[in-house]
């Protein structure tokens, strides 16, 4: 029903429209791959639920990719976002100590692609444990420096907004406040990220 | 340098800020699209192929196993019927006499007390057979003292002597016996019929005798075809009525030569019936051991002396040679 009235993209426009952040080109690779790893996850002894979270994890490695710009594909991108989806079940499924792969598609079997998918899960890797690092700094700093900075980049209140809300005198006052915030998370994260 | 710092912290910041987004995007998108039951209708078929995968295995043994049965049963049916047809078809003419009753008359007329041991233990398998030679060699039907304990000739005349079995030819269906073992028996004069060894014509009168039961029995017809049961070449169809028993009997032309030795006939058909060639006797006594011979030559008689006789007479000098066999076996 959904597909009929989206346009068709191809996999170029839909990567163009996930850079920009296009709800429409994100709904449309959604379902395009989804039932592919939803698939591929249940014929390996994987439930629903665990697709998604598989799919979702898919999902922001090539979204991460495609912000940063470093997204280089050398094969289809279906191929690319099995042979992702693939790994990453497969590490689970490695944790779970089952060993048994069925394959729905044929993954990745080019010896370079295979490289440059490790590297991209590498990296992924690395900005996962920078995800959790952050959350947990956030978490350390406490209020209402947590909430400020919540507010400020995630959020993306003015500052404004974020003076009217924290009842600072002025702006300024607001920034200063900010920036010791930004201070206090910064030796937090960086005293975590950098002992690595 | 903590600008620099300050850049970095505010990169990681935005990086953390944009997966939460994106995290949270992806959540709407899955939630929209569960309402749209989308994934729900794909994880049916994808369950119905996770159970293909999972099953398709013991899937393919189940089937193999069914086609190789099926297949096996068919072809374990044909053969059997093939079999069981040629069987129908082809029927050796030995007698199974355990159930004919004796004469009462040959028991109270045998004095010596030979035939009465006979008698109390009835052969299991009869069959006819005639002499090659006056000295005691003797030929018949393999088929007929196949699985033999013992094998007895009577004559005509109600003499019965013991046989041994000197040669078997099992591809031509043939055996030999010597009956100069037993001390009751006499040489004969030599044979009057000789062996002809030519390929004799289609149409050629010819007759037999033999044993289908315990007197001996006159058959006539002609040779309807050079070749056998299923092309045969070692053997004549011959018009000739023949019965249970008449195994082993000669098949004698117009002149009153051996130029066959009944062997069977044909159960679907009226009057068909098989007799070896004369000429796979000879090989077959050629190829008997000089060892089984125990010496005593096997000569045959090429040219026979009832040439010029009349048919009657012919069979007169004829049925002193021709024997019943008796075969005892071991009951299984």
């Amino acid at each position: 029903m959904k597909e009929s009235r989206l346009p068709v993209l191809t996999d170029e426009e839909l990567l163009i429209g996930l850079a920009d952040g296009s709800d429409n080109a994100l709904t449309h690779l959604y379902q395009r791959y989804f039932p592919m790893v939803l698939y591929f996850v249940t014929s390996n002894s994987g439930s629903e639920d665990d697709a998604k979270d598989i799919y979702q994890e898919v999902l922001i490695v090539l979204y991460e990719k495609v912000r940063g710009g470093s997204l280089e594909l050398h094969c289809q991108l279906k191929t690319y976002l099995y042979s992702i989806g693939r790994r990453l079940w497969l590490k689970q499924l490695a944790q779970r100590s089952r060993f048994m792969v069925r394959d729905v598609e044929t993954p990745v079997s080019d010896e370079f692609v295979n490289g440059q998918i490790s590297d991209d899960l590498a990296g992924h890797e690395e900005r996962d444990r920078q995800f959790d690092l952050m959350a947990d700094s956030l978490n350390r700093l406490g209020e209402p420096c947590r909430t400020l900075l919540e507010d400020f980049y995630i959020e993306h209140l003015s500052m404004q907004d974020i003076t009217e809300k924290f009842g600072y005198t002025n702006t300024d006052n607001a920034k200063t406040q900010k920036y010791k915030c930004l201070m206090r998370l910064k030796r937090l994260f960086f005293s975590e990220y950098k002992q690595d | 340098m903590n600008m620099d710092e300050e850049k970095d912290i505010e990169n990681a910041l935005r990086t953390y800020s944009e997966r939460i987004e994106f995290k949270q995007r992806l959540a709407r998108i899955q939630a929209s699209a569960d309402v749209n039951a989308y994934p729900v209708e794909t994880e049916q078929s994808g369950q119905i192929r996770a159970l293909w995968r999972t099953y398709r295995t013991t899937l393919a043994v189940a089937a193999s196993a069914a086609i190789i049965t099926t297949f096996g049963s068919i072809f374990l049916y044909r053969s059997y019927q093939q079999s069981h047809q040629q069987e129908q078809q082809y029927r050796l003419l030995s007698k199974e006499i355990q159930a004919v009753k004796y004469s009462q008359r040959k028991l109270l007329s045998d004095l010596n007390g030979r035939g009465r041991a006979l008698s109390v233990n009835p052969a299991q398998v009869s069959g006819s057979g005639f002499m090659l030679t006056g000295d005691g060699y003797f030929v018949t039907n393999n088929h007929i003292v196949i699985g033999a304990d013992s094998v007895y000739v009577q004559s005509t005349k109600g003499d019965v002597y013991k046989a041994r079995v000197v040669y078997n030819d099992q591809a031509h269906d043939l055996a030999f016996l010597q009956l100069c073992d037993d001390s009751a028996f006499r040489p004969m004069p030599p044979v009057p019929y000789g062996f002809n060894a030519r390929p004799s014509d289609l149409g050629e009168r010819v007759y037999t005798l033999g044993f289908p039961r315990e007197e001996i029995v006159y058959g006539e017809g002609y040779l309807s075809s050079g070749t056998g049961y299923r092309g045969d070449s070692t053997a004549y169809q011959v018009a000739v009525g023949v019965n249970p028993g008449n195994s082993g009997g000669p098949l004698l032309d117009e002149g009153g030569n051996i130029i066959g030795i009944i062997s069977g006939k044909q159960t679907t058909l009226e009057g068909v019936s098989f007799a070896i060639k004369t000429n796979y006797l000879l090989d077959a006594i050629n190829a008997i051991p000089a060892d089984s011979l125990k010496g005593q030559p096997l000569r045959l008689n090429r040219k026979g002396g009832l040439m010029n006789l009349s048919r009657k007479q012919q069979i007169k000098r004829m049925q002193e040679y021709v024997y019943q066999v008796k075969v005892f076996k071991h009951k299984e």
